[in-house]
């Protein structure tokens, strides 16, 4: 017996649940944490510096610290739109008005190693859609853009926020890019995807087209940042193979924090007195070093970050040594050495913990794109 | 600016600390902290040499 085929772009069931074209019945998302619901590094951010990240794998970046903000894990504690949680919000906190070359905007990177299938940069270049929900206090044309890893190569896009301080849904198609340098199957930056929050005439490119241009939002879009106190919140965020936004791909929670853990791992006593990091294989003279595996494997040998240098101890049988210094050394994508240097002699055999004061210690292991 | 981290069990260098928040960074190409970090040097700054002697 002989089968038809089923070729659509998009196919909706009749309670109205869709499916997309290309990759829909696994990891049809591109984004990580498009429902804003991991936050690692804490929930509240005040005036990040350009490149930091705030909630996981969401980067600021901008060309003036004059322009601040704050970014928030659900800012101002608006209700999400139906079937969403968490928001990533962002409020302006000065009045801002670029010049001709600033550039402020919020958004995330894709490893290329999620991405490419896409074959962008080739004749076989797929159409993606990105989608998400937004909510302003502001109205007009706004705009974003979806770049390559080295910002030569740009899509400006544009979206029209009709009614102020209310959720509304936005899709952005986006022409697969058969031009430009992209990284293909690798650790590296795949694509760019970023909303403005202002930007100056040169950063500005004509929408719906893609440009060899460092473009970072469309002509004409509104500076959010001009605005003391306006506000621009995020979530549901979906970018997707295919020329249609479908629902959006709801992973569980654990799956989305363990996508996110190739990119950052906090660790976190939790206020826990004495929680042990690991074993030390042998201790020299005043200090100790572990061995310390990461839960998944990291995109990159990771940054690390303490939250104090003094607030761990080397714990043995027979006593305690607190650290003077924290370090790291050795490490590689799966297990890096934590070393901790003490103003006392440490014994065998030695646990790095933090310590006794419940208070809570981080130790930070970025590996970010 | 930085500091060049001496492992302290083997001596060996192969990490610089970023003195602000005292981050470890390793010498991946990959990471984009070392990256800022070859920026820097590119720029004809010198890290600080690493401590001497082991923990």
């Amino acid at each position: 017996m002989a089968y038809g085929t089923v070729n659509a772009e998009q196919m909706t069931t009749q309670s109205g649940f869709t499916l997309g074209a290309g990759n829909s019945s696994s990891f049809k998302n591109r984004f990580i944490n498009g429902n804003m619901a991991i936050s690692q590094r804490g929930t509240s951010f005040t005036n990040p510096a350009s490149g930091d990240y705030t909630l996981d794998r969401y980067q600021y970046r901008s060309t003036n610290s004059s322009q601040t903000l704050t970014v928030i894990q659900n800012a101002g504690s608006v209700t999400p739109p139906v079937g969403f949680s968490y928001y990533l919000g962002c409020t302006m906190t000065s009045a801002y008005s670029p010049i001709s070359t600033d550039r402020f905007a919020i958004g995330q990177n894709i490893e290329g190693f999620n991405m490419a299938d896409f074959a962008w940069g080739t004749a076989n270049a797929k159409a993606v859609t990105l989608s998400f929900w937004v909510y302003s206090s502001l109205t007009g044309t706004f705009g974003g853009a979806v770049k390559n890893s080295i910002e030569d190569y740009a899509y400006p896009f544009s979206f029209t926020i009709n009614s102020a301080n209310t959720w509304e849904f936005k899709t952005v198609a986006i022409t697969g890019p058969t031009a430009g340098t992209w990284v293909g199957a690798t650790n590296g930056i795949g694509a760019r995807i970023y909303w403005s929050l202002g930007a100056g005439s040169t950063r500005q490119g004509t929408a719906g087209t893609w440009a060899v241009a460092d473009y970072w939002s469309a002509t004409g879009a509104v500076n959010i940042c001009a605005t003391n106190g306006a506000t621009f919140y995020v979530t549901g965020a979906q970018f997707e193979v295919g020329t249609v936004a479908t629902s959006f791909d709801y992973r569980s929670y654990g799956t989305e924090y363990l996508l996110c853990l190739r990119y950052t791992f906090v660790w976190n006593s939790n206020g826990q007195s004495y929680n042990w990091i690991g074993t030390s294989g042998f201790t020299t003279g005043s200090g100790a070093t572990v061995n310390f595996n990461y839960p998944v494997q990291m995109r990159a040998t990771p940054t690390v970050t303490f939250s104090e240098q003094n607030k761990f101890i080397a714990d043995y049988y027979n006593g305690n040594a607190t650290s003077t210094a924290m370090s790291a050394s050795f490490g590689t994508q799966n297990a890096i050495r934590i070393n901790l240097t003490a103003s006392t002699p440490t014994n065998y055999p030695t646990f790095i913990a933090n310590n006794g004061d419940a208070g809570n210690r981080t130790i930070t292991f970025n590996s970010e794109l | 600016m930085y500091k060049l981290l001496k492992d302290p069990t083997y001596g060996q260098v192969k990490d610089v600390q970023r003195l602000s928040d005292l981050a470890c960074i390793p010498f991946d190409p990959d990471n984009t902290d070392y990256q800022a970090y070859l920026k820097w040097v590119a720029e004809g700054n010198t890290p600080l040499p690493a401590d001497e002697g082991a923990i």
